[in-house]
């Protein structure tokens, strides 16, 4: 069998669209999720009939297949009446999981945090506001970051599903691409290449991020992530 | 290379050239012997080939071999295939003939040989009543869905920069027909099949075909080297297409007649 690349890189624009709607569907889900799994965490922690909500959530996306949600929120909605684009639907579920998965993370660092430590932060005359950002929220999320990281750069990888509900990402663009020269293995060996790459933008991205974010694990040389 | 090597090379390429030439009798004379003729269709594809509620083969491919089987008066065998083993079917000797929604196309006028054509596989655009468009040029602005990589992919991709239009991709057909059925995308290039489909799933949708994209022939599909099976067949095809039946079969499934330039005028 001999490989002949030049007609797979020929359509390097596709990939490059592909490559870039992917980063953004990612950065996008990425936020959104943080900020929902976070409040999510933090509602699991209190309890109480949101916590109770947060708990349905959290078991109900971690429980089924991320391409089922995503076949529910592109038809389901449809059949109600509500006609979402490919790629808000595809952010919209991206952004459902991972939110599930940051909850789970999240909810771990915080009950990592040492009741003492809350007290000590009282004892200091430390606002609600002040506890909740400098004693739980930055310590939980630097105990987790790793976790966190690698969930983001799972989900990157895991929007590739979203090509079936016609969201042009990269792995539509290659099988566009594939479907057309005729040239799968090279096509798909191009394609893991490009998601490498990317996943390495994305943890170059995490480890500057954590190098402002935690300065006592920059001072620790711990791993980011 | 030594004396004998050589030798041996030539007495090899000789036995090779030998085998090639047909040395049996000709395949209409086989299949008329046996009384048994086998067809290699695909029941997977709806409405050419599929299972009834009964498990018994059905469509419009499975009632032109039946009819042609009838004809000649012979036992009809059916070979069960995929898209892809069709022509391997005949090539390797498995099936006599091929009747299963076999477009003509020059790559496999290489390998195999075509009948006239018995139908036509009509690729359209379809969608609701809502949208009245009755060409390509009518398109501009709008965003037509279709399975990545068929021939509609390809087709529409390369005139949409030109008339203004977008072209959405499925990964394949199951969800093209969902995305009409629910309404995700109001218009869709595909076989007219499978606009039919979309009716039939959601009725309120009114799915229709808006305009042809293409008609593609579709022929009996035999192997090279047969030529009174070949003539036989498009004969056979001839009269059918003279006597209405193979419209009438067309019309069953299809709900539209064929083509009029592929209708011979009537002959009682």
């Amino acid at each position: 069998m001999s490989f002949d690349f030049s007609s797979v890189f020929d359509q390097w624009p596709l990939f490059l669209h592909g490559a870039l709607l992917t980063l953004e569907l990612s950065v996008v889900a990425t936020v959104a999720g943080f900020v929902i799994g976070t409040a999510c965490a933090l509602a699991l922690r209190a309890g109480g009939v949101l916590g109770g909500i947060c708990q349905v959530y959290v078991e109900a996306i971690r429980n089924t297949p991320l391409l089922v949600q995503i076949f529910l929120m592109y038809f389901g909605l449809a059949s109600l009446g509500f006609h979402l684009s490919a790629f808000v639907v595809a952010s919209l579920s991206l952004t459902v999981n991972v939110g599930a998965y940051t909850a789970e993370i999240m909810r771990a660092g915080l009950e990592a945090t040492p009741a003492g430590q809350i007290e000590a932060g009282e004892c200091l005359g430390l606002s609600h506001v002040q506890i909740y950002r400098h004693v739980l929220l930055l310590p939980a999320m630097e105990r987790v970051y790793p976790s966190l990281a690698s969930q983001f750069v799972l989900l990157m990888l895991a929007s590739s599903v979203t090509s079936q509900i016609s969201a042009e990402e990269l792995t539509a663009a290659a099988n566009y691409v594939q479907s057309a020269t005729f040239r799968p293995f090279e096509t798909f060996i191009l394609l893991a290449a490009l998601y490498v790459a990317l996943s390495l933008v994305m943890r170059l991205g995490f480890a500057a991020l954590a190098f402002v974010l935690f300065p006592r694990r920059r001072r620790l040389r711990m791993a980011t992530a | 290379m030594t004396r004998t090597g050589l030798l041996g090379a030539t007495v090899a390429l000789a036995l090779l050239a030998c085998a090639g030439t047909p040395a049996r009798a000709d395949k209409l004379a086989d299949i008329m012997k046996s009384g048994t003729i086998r067809i290699s269709t695909d029941v997977a594809i709806p409405p050419a080939g599929m299972m009834n509620a009964q498990m018994q083969p059905t469509g419009s491919d499975v009632e032109t071999a039946e009819l042609l089987a009838h004809d000649w008066g012979l036992k009809l065998q059916f070979v069960p295939t995929t898209g892809p083993t069709r022509i391997p079917n005949v090539l390797s000797g498995k099936a006599d003939i091929i009747i299963s929604t076999l477009s003509v196309t020059p790559d496999r006028a290489k390998v195999i040989d075509f009948s006239r054509a018995y139908t036509v596989l009509q690729s359209v655009v379809g969608g609701g009543p809502a949208i009245k468009v009755t060409s390509l040029a009518g398109l501009r602005g709008m965003t037509v869905a279709v399975t990545r990589g068929t021939t509609q992919d390809t087709e529409l991709t390369g005139l949409a920069a030109a008339n203004g239009f977008t072209v959405q991709r499925y990964d394949d057909d199951a969800t093209l027909v969902t995305a009409g059925a629910t309404g995700q995308s109001p218009l869709i290039a595909t076989s007219v099949a499978l606009i039919d489909a979309v009716k039939q799933k959601n009725p309120a949708s009114d799915f229709a075909p808006k305009f042809v994209l293409d008609n593609f022939d579709i022929a009996i599909g035999l192997k090279k080297g047969e030529p009174r099976l070949l003539a036989k067949l498009n004969e056979w095809v001839l009269a059918n297409l003279r006597n209405g039946k193979l419209n009438d079969i067309y019309k069953k499934f299809y709900k539209t007649d064929l083509p009029a330039a592929m209708r011979p005028p009537l002959v009682q």
